[in-house]
């Protein structure tokens, strides 16, 4: 019902001891009147009390030094962290210092015409002999798949039992171990 | 500087001694915190180990613009959670009756009643909390154990304030019905509104 929504949502303001001195008095004299939520009210009273009044429950004694034995090491993390991030820079200086140097010492070499002309062909030449093996690659397997379609559908029906199989062997790998206890 | 902050620092340092400070500091919230969303002493206690171990090696993303309990308890429910959603997962019956927290046994300052009352209430607690969908329980528990505010509730959720309210104003609803189930509500009781 309509009434009761406002005067639930007052109810609830007055469990947050945030309802406004005129709604209260509205929700009161309503409480008064309406058994129905006199009675919700008594009960979100009693709920209130109840777990307003049920303590903070402890751990045992020793809780704190056994958390404290299961810390990680914190600090060799931080160096090794240390380490990672100094390698990874490292890493990126490294072949930036390289590469100054070397484009510093052979930059009139390498910016002659001749050179770079020659570069520049036996890349062509790179390209054209993977274009040649890729495309013998592909003629080769579309005449094999005309000429001995069995053979290609055994190596279909192979490779969907060896899928099956890999997905069933991550599953059983997947099973839950023993847990170990912490205590 | 607080001593808090001296422990935070000397820890993101990778100072163990200092993080054993605020394990020390922040064990309580943090177990209780995962012993309300997981109902069972031995997985809270583990989940609440995780949380601080994940809490000191991320502790690099921590922003200390915000409070470290909030960070630390955001960790911890986030932890709960997914390990609920496995623990259904793997189709683990979570109806089984659990055991009482150990500390209800071995609390020997109060009296056989008090104990027994305080079993009870604890029970009771729990399984209305377990009745609750796990966001829902979750800002339950951050509202009633942590007094967190509804924008505090909403960072650890990462959602809306609207959504927060939203969400606890349904599981109170859901409480007092569960409540009402358990005859838990006095009858004619003089009504007040609390300010």
């Amino acid at each position: 019902m309509e009434h009761e929504e406002r005067y639930y949502t007052m109810m609830m303001s007055a469990l947050d001891e945030e309802l406004p001195a005129a709604e209260r008095d509205e929700l009161m004299a309503h409480l008064h009147d309406c058994p129905e939520c006199g009675r919700e009210w008594r009960a979100l009273l009693a709920i209130d009390l109840l777990f307003r009044q049920t303590p903070l429950l402890m751990p045992a004694v020793d809780f704190a030094t056994r958390t404290l034995a299961l810390l990680p090491n914190r600090r060799l993390r931080v160096r090794a962290l240390g380490a990672v991030y100094g390698l990874l820079l490292l890493c990126g200086l490294v072949p930036l210092a390289l590469g100054i140097f070397l484009a510093g010492r052979y930059a009139p070499v390498l910016s002659e015409p001749a050179l770079l002309g020659h570069v520049w062909s036996a890349l062509v030449d790179v390209g054209r002999l993977a274009a040649t093996v890729v495309g013998a690659l592909f003629a080769g397997a579309g005449r094999f798949v005309i000429e001995q379609p069995a053979v290609v559908g055994w190596l279909i029906v192979l490779a969907g039992v060896v899928f099956l199989w890999g997905g069933v062997f991550q599953r059983l790998l997947a099973q839950p171990a023993a847990v170990e206890s912490r205590n | 500087m607080n001593d808090e902050q001296v422990w935070l620092e000397r820890a993101r340092r990778g100072d163990k001694n200092a993080f054993g400070q605020l394990i020390e500091a922040y064990q309580g919230p943090v177990y209780n915190l995962a012993y309300r969303m997981l109902g069972n002493s031995g997985e809270a206690e583990e989940a609440a180990q995780e949380a601080f171990i994940r809490a000191y090696t991320r502790l690099d993303s921590y922003d200390p613009a915000h409070k470290f309990s909030t960070w630390l308890l955001s960790i911890t429910s986030n932890y709960c959670i997914d390990q609920i959603r496995k623990r259904r997962a793997v189709l683990l019956s979570i109806d089984e009756p659990l055991p009482p927290h150990p500390a209800l046994h071995s609390d020997n300052h109060k009296g056989p009643e008090a104990q027994f009352l305080a079993q009870e209430r604890e029970a009771l607690v729990q399984g209305m909390l377990k009745e609750l969908p796990d966001e829902y329980r979750q800002a339950v528990v951050l509202r009633y154990w942590y007094d967190m505010s509804y924008e505090e509730i909403a960072e650890v959720q990462k959602t809306t304030v609207s959504a927060v309210k939203s969400r606890l104003f349904r599981a109170r609803r859901q409480l007092a019905d569960s409540g009402m189930a358990r005859g838990m509500v006095p009858e004619e009781a003089e009504v007040e509104v609390m300010v």
